[in-house]
């Protein structure tokens, strides 16, 4: 088992090379290596946690260094969905550098062996953790589109006909991956809610105790609400739209990063 | 015996003499153009010169270029020349300032960068290489073309094809008309299911819509302050015609929005547009201004969802795609002197098929006249000795030719050292 993770960071960072060189030269070859290396990288991930899995009996995401590790893999997955479906040759190249970003931060505070809190020692941690890991995924993946639209608008109504306006996909697509990826993380962030509060009930007999994750997941998720509710009704797309994805980005780090109060174990 | 460096002396024969957009003026050009008609004809005169083997023409509004295998590359372009200004009815003298030649490994990366429009007039341009293909054709018909020049020709399409697909070359659109698809594909993605308006009844308007209908709009309306006129262009595009009073009412329903008229109006203003996004929640529209004076006012370019380009816009759009192609062109010189370097090296591959038969002939030679002098000292062997002897003295002729054979057909990646190798069995075994 201890080569899969080094031949996954590896797959992953020759992934994130081949997608910037194919960005910055715009040739298909280098963005189908990319696509390539990343699935290889994603399966040889996908092994790891398994192994690590089955050897501590439990879903490897009981401390902040798993964690970082699952979260890498559900952004990988979700990029490479994203790509499948939409084919955005830029898309590795910005999402990319997240999933090594993570792989970097989580190996770098590994721990062979510590112990699992006998909290989480529990089948809840499956429904809610995991959901609300893809949740920061998608959001992860609306972050970018946003980022990528406002700089492709950017482009468009300056009438700076240069670099990125010739890399960047158009507006249509880059606002049809905000909104997919919107709903599904909208989704899958009530569905992690939810299975908090049962949850909680049964670990603390409260359903929800306004400690500072909870808290903090909630404003996410209502910003992420007002977004969808006006796309929804008043059809709210384009440079707001991204302003408010990336704001709702910025308060899912803050809930993925506080750890305190009952949810202090990370 | 001493080579020039570069191609082998196969290679040295192939000859070009032309003219281009860059050597010759338009009259000059036209005089020397070849009709599609008196080709072959042409084409047979051509290769019936002294010491020319094989021929092509290539003739566009932008060059004439004579290519041919001759016998001397001397020889050849004097011939050519010759041809030239005959056939052009023009004074040598007079043609040979605007004239220019190539020879061997030059020729062949003429050819090539002909092939891949590095030597365009629009840098990139696609036309070429299909005009390439069917003047090629009509040699091929004429039977003008043998082994060289059809290795040649062959090796040139299939660089512009690696120079299209590795550089996107092509990709960048350089026509004002071109551009303004290109700006709506940035922001639409797919054209097809988009509505058009054509508002006016303006030349470059009509191209524009015909270029988005090509790229797969599907409904084009057209507005004029002249019914008449609206109808006779929609009936162009199998469009709809609609009245100028709804102008507001058809832009609200328009995706593109194509102003080309004489107006000296502001047709469409701020607040237009601004009820027309608010009518089609937010739902993207592009303005494509090309009037001058201007028919849209660039202030709507200020509201969220809209686009507003005029004409100096799109002008900025092909300039920078021009650069996009400038940059491609240098990738794309690099790959063609890979294949330039490649084709020579195989057409010296073929080239030394002779020396093997000849150093095979002479060390056999040698091992046969050995065979025969030990007969003649020891005396006549019995039919199974001497077939025993004579299948070892080609044994060893093999053994010793087969490593120099070797080596030599190896070395067809360098010319430099393949040059060498072959100067050297020439030299030590006197061939």
């Amino acid at each position: 088992m201890g080569w899969a993770l080094p031949l996954t960071m590896v797959l992953y960072t020759l992934g994130l090379m081949h997608s910037i060189i194919g960005f910055y030269r715009k040739r298909q070859i280098f963005i189908s290596a990319a696509l390539g290396m990343v699935g290889c990288g994603f399966a040889s991930h996908t092994l790891f946690l398994t192994l690590l899995g089955l050897r501590v009996h439990h879903l490897p995401i009981t401390n902040l260094s798993e964690s970082l590790s699952f979260f890498a893999w559900c952004i990988t997955l979700t990029f490479i969905v994203a790509h499948l479906r939409y084919r955005i040759n830029v898309l590795g190249a910005f999402v990319l550098p997240l999933v090594s970003l993570l792989m970097i931060l989580s190996e770098s505070i590994w721990e062979g062996n510590h112990t699992i809190p006998p909290l989480l020692r529990s089948r809840w941690l499956y429904f809610h953790s995991s959901v609300a890991f893809l949740a920061y995924a998608a959001f992860s993946l609306t972050f970018v589109s946003a980022v990528l639209y406002l700089i492709q608008e950017k482009e468009l109504k300056t009438k700076n006909f240069r670099f990125l306006y010739f890399r960047l996909p158009s507006l249509q697509v880059c606002d049809e991956l905000l909104r997919r990826s919107l709903y599904a993380g909208f989704v899958l962030m009530s569905l992690t809610i939810m299975t908090g509060a049962l949850w909680a009930q049964q670990a603390w007999g409260r359903f929800w105790s306004w400690d500072p994750k909870e808290t903090a997941s909630l404003v996410t998720w209502a910003i992420y609400l007002v977004l969808v509710n006006y796309r929804l009704s008043a059809s709210w797309r384009g440079r707001w739209a991204s302003y408010i994805s990336i704001a709702g980005f910025v308060s899912m780090l803050f809930t993925f990063g506080i750890n305190k109060g009952l949810h202090t174990y990370l | 015996m001493t080579r020039p460096s570069g191609c082998g002396d196969g290679m040295l024969n192939l000859v070009i003499v032309g003219l281009n957009h860059r050597t010759a003026e338009l009259d000059i050009r036209e005089r020397a153009a070849f009709s599609a008609a008196e080709l072959p004809m042409a084409l047979k005169r051509m290769t019936q010169q002294p010491g020319i083997k094989e021929g092509m023409i290539i003739s566009t509004c932008n060059r004439v270029e004579l290519l041919c295998h001759a016998e001397k590359p001397e020889t050849g372009i004097n011939a050519l020349e010759a041809f030239l200004s005959e056939s052009c009815e023009t004074p040598a003298e007079e043609l040979k300032s605007h004239l220019y030649r190539h020879v061997g490994d030059q020729a062949v990366r003429h050819v090539f960068r002909v092939a891949s429009s590095l030597d365009s007039m629009i840098l990139g341009e696609a036309q070429i290489l299909g005009q390439m293909k069917s003047f090629y054709g009509i040699a091929v018909g004429a039977s003008t073309v043998g082994y060289r020049l059809n290795s040649l020709i062959q090796a040139a399409f299939h660089t512009a094809k690696r120079v299209r697909a590795e550089t996107g070359i092509g990709e960048f659109s350089v026509s004002a008309s071109s551009a303004a698809v290109e700006l709506a594909r940035k922001i639409f993605g797919d054209l097809s299911a988009k509505r058009i308006l054509i508002i006016g009844s303006g030349k470059m308007g009509e191209t524009a819509a015909r270029h988005m209908a090509s790229s797969g709009a599907s409904c084009i309306r057209v507005t004029n302050r002249n019914p008449e006129k609206a109808q006779n262009l929609a009936a162009r595009f199998q469009g709809e015609a609609v009245p100028f009073e709804n102008l507001a009412w058809w832009v609200a329903r328009s995706d593109i929005v194509i102003a080309s008229t004489g107006s000296q109006d502001m047709l469409i203003d701020r607040s237009m547009a601004q009820a027309a996004i608010r009518e089609r929640r937010n739902a993207p529209i592009v303005f494509i201004d090309i009037s001058v004076p201007r028919n849209v006012d660039p202030a709507v370019g200020a509201i969220d969802n809209v686009f507003c380009y005029d004409v100096d816009d799109l002008g900025a759009v092909v300039e920078a795609n021009l650069g996009e192609r400038r940059r491609a062109a240098k990738l794309a010189e690099k790959i063609i002197e890979e294949e330039v370097q490649a084709f020579c090296a195989r057409l010296r591959s073929h080239d030394v098929g002779p020396m093997v038969a000849q150093l095979q002939g002479k060390i056999e030679e040698i091992c046969w006249i050995e065979l025969q002098r030990f007969i003649k000292r020891a005396g006549p062997r019995n039919e199974r000795e001497t077939q025993e002897l004579e299948s070892m003295a080609s044994r060893i002729a093999r053994k010793i030719a087969h490593p120099l054979v070797m080596q030599l057909r190896a070395a067809h990646h360098s010319p430099t050292r393949q040059e060498a190798y072959l100067d050297a069995i020439k030299r030590i075994f006197k061939l």
